[in-house]
């Protein structure tokens, strides 16, 4: 034994801090198994009840393998980190899934898995059935998932419950963040926290009020205001209603929503800064210019055409059902303000392809949204003015590209390569999901579309994510939510780890 | 000959009842009909038939009243004494009324900010909601308080042992 654990830590590692970041998700679910005792609903909470119980049991289990490594947190390299944070998202996936299955809401295993792995993924996809009889505890459940998948499971972790930080950056980076506001990794996650919480509170309190004054009762409009929020904050797109945000027929509620999903869109890192009183970040930084300048253009493109087109002709049916909708879909939220089949039917060509690309640029690094980032849009589209500048220049000029996130950083050609990569494996991840729909019979505007908004966790639908949509596309949505999420490397860690396991595996028999 | 007539009479009736029930399921649209041939059915007299659900949101003379007929969901726009008469609206406690709904359906309606609506004009409820009874299984407790039981015990022990260990260090 031994033996093993000197020839092989690295499984030891895994173990024990992936059992960790479980049992903080364990302790999570006494949010909704309060609520349903609040409530009375005794079916849910015993539900939870025996969630709560397996996550424990299978975080401790993990955590009593590993704990000889506990001690020396800093033999957690960059590989682990990633793989780490990979993996608790698998088995989180499988855990967080109990209370639906339980509840007997979802047709399947598969369908749970799909609904917990669009929760995390701030993607706000459902295949949840009957959501208008939904108890109290379990709608609470999707909503803390979607709000703790923005912010990120591993940052939770990290906040309340490592003591040792050494390696805790590298399973923090696998997770898709890597800003270090302050230089340690816990006051960072923690930062994070803070910031969200307070905006849980103010915001929460806007859509309460707001929901008494469109007639919710008083009770109604707390949870629905706590849920819409989270939903809002995290770019999810859940919602407790199957009709998403046409519930509440509110202008005002429609606008209270965009205030913060467009502020859950944008990254961390210029809260911190704004909060620090440095407002000037909002206009120099390279994100926000990148999302303002690409959100008016298709705005405007998309108005225009469905104006044309006499689907939306006066300005306010404009707003609230265009401009919320690419709004929307550019930061990765999902939340809908027309049914599904009216893009599919209505918006023609045009309009179906300017969400595509709004879905696949998605919000800021760092943020809680989706997509391949603002950052990187900027990062790619100044590094081709850079490199027409240096062609049209005299060969003996030097010229210095600059570009400015939070602080003034040099565009050199490995930032630019690094941002291309990732935007290049979004693109590939996006024509897989795409083939795969056209495979199944559904139209290449349909399949494009549903593609963008699993790969870009966005959580738009047209009409293909349905409970009878065929088992290897939800597998492959589920991937594809997965990946676009993660942001590629930990996923690709974790099954290099894999591999290598079993090739060692072989090699000794 | 009387025999001979009122069996007659019998066959017309229920002959009558058989074509005027089907001319009214006939006109009843589900809800993704609705929204699938929206341009056709724009500002045409609809009806349908759906469970009242969530709860009615009062503005000032009328309401907002969601239904769903299990094929999706739609805001009816009604008088508040229409929405008032409803008893039982659908969530996790309660089945809603079965309303059906007359009225003119907008794919974009210019009243309501470009909403897909119906704007009622008549109700009728055909079926009368009720509370629902969610019996707690006696398997599920019992499976509830052994996974607690296997839980808290594994985490005493492993307390225990990290304790120990700590010791010893």
């Amino acid at each position: 034994m031994n033996n093993l654990k000197t020839r092989s830590p690295g499984v030891y590692i895994v173990s024990y801090y992936t059992g960790y970041i479980i049992i903080g998700t364990a302790f999570l679910m006494t949010v909704p198994l309060l609520t349903s005792l609040i409530m009375g609903e005794w079916n849910p909470a015993l539900d939870f009840l025996i969630s709560m119980s397996i996550s424990l049991l299978t975080g401790l289990t993990l955590m009593t393998f590993g704990r000889s490594t506990h001690t020396d947190s800093s033999q957690v390299d960059w590989r682990y980190g990633f793989i780490i944070a990979a993996l608790s998202w698998i088995m989180l996936m499988f855990l967080c899934s109990v209370p639906y299955l339980l509840s007997g809401h979802t047709n399947s295993v598969l369908d749970g898995c799909f609904d917990v792995m669009s929760g995390f993924t701030t993607t706000g996809l459902v295949l949840t059935q009957d959501l208008d009889h939904l108890s109290t505890g379990l709608n609470m459940w999707r909503h803390i998932l979607t709000f703790i998948g923005g912010q990120g499971m591993v940052v939770l972790a990290l906040s309340f419950l490592v003591k040792n930080t050494n390696g805790a950056y590298k399973i923090y980076c696998g997770e898709g963040k890597d800003i270090k506001l302050v230089p340690n990794v816990k006051g960072t996650a923690r930062i994070i926290w803070k910031i969200s919480l307070v905006y849980l509170l103010v915001g929460t309190l806007a859509l309460w009020i707001c929901g008494m004054f469109i007639g919710l009762s008083p009770l109604s409009a707390f949870f629905h205001g706590l849920n819409m929020f989270e939903s809002a904050w995290s770019t999810g797109g859940f919602a407790p209603n199957t009709q998403n945000i046409m519930y509440y027929h509110s202008f005002a509620y429609e606008n209270i929503t965009i205030v913060f999903f467009v502020l859950g869109s944008l990254n961390f890192g210029l809260h911190y800064a704004i909060w620090q009183g440095k407002k000037k970040e909002i206009i120099k930084n390279i994100e926000v210019q990148s999302f303002f300048v690409t959100s008016f253009l298709a705005c405007a493109f998309a108005v225009i055409k469905l104006s044309q087109l006499g689907v939306y002709t006066d300005a306010v049916s404009s707003f609230r059902r265009v401009a919320y909708n690419v709004l929307s879909a550019h930061t990765t939220t999902g939340f809908g303000s027309v049914y599904a089949r009216q893009f599919a039917n209505e918006w023609g060509d045009f309009g179906i392809l300017i969400m595509v690309i709004v879905m696949m640029i998605g919000g800021s690094a760092c943020s809680t949204a989706g997509g391949f980032k603002g950052l990187r849009v900027g990062i790619v589209f100044k590094g081709i003015v850079a490199d027409i500048k240096k062609v049209l220049s005299p060969e003996r000029s030097v010229r210095v590209a600059k570009y400015h996130h939070i602080k003034d950083y040099v565009l050199d050609d490995p930032t630019v390569k690094a941002a291309s990569l990732i935007i290049v494996c979004y693109m590939v991840l996006f024509a897989i999901t795409t083939l795969l729909g056209t495979f199944y019979g559904y139209s290449l505007a349909d399949s494009a579309f549903e593609a963008a908004s699993v790969s870009g966790n966005v959580g738009l639908s047209i009409g293909v994510t349905s409970a009878t949509m065929p088992a290897l596309m939800k597998i492959q949505y589920i991937l594809a939510m997965y990946l676009g999420r993660l942001e590629f490397i930990s996923v690709f860690a974790l099954f290099g780890f894999v591999i290598g396991g079993i090739k060692k595996l072989c090699a000794r028999h | 000959m009387c025999k001979t007539l009122k069996t007659l009479t019998i066959t017309i009736l229920l002959s009558a009842c058989f074509i005027i029930s089907a001319a009214a399921k006939e006109e009843l649209v589900t809800i993704n009909d609705l929204v699938e041939n929206a341009l056709s059915y724009d500002r045409q007299t609809v009806t349908v038939e759906g469970e009242a659900i969530g709860e009615a949101l009062e503005r000032g003379e009328y309401s907002w009243v969601n239904i769903s007929d299990g094929t999706n969901a739609i805001g009816i726009w009604m008088k508040k004494e229409d929405a008032d008469s409803l008893e039982y609206f659908g969530d996790y406690k309660h089945i809603g009324d079965t309303i059906q709904v007359t009225g003119v359906f907008s794919r974009d309606c210019s009243e309501h900010g470009g909403d897909v609506d119906i704007h009622c004009s008549s109700l009728k409820i055909v079926k009368s909601g009720h509370s629902v009874s969610n019996t707690v299984s006696s398997t599920k407790i019992i499976i509830a308080a052994i996974l607690s039981f296997f839980a808290v015990l594994l985490a005493y022990f492993y307390r225990a042992k990290t304790k120990k260990r700590k010791n010893v260090n």
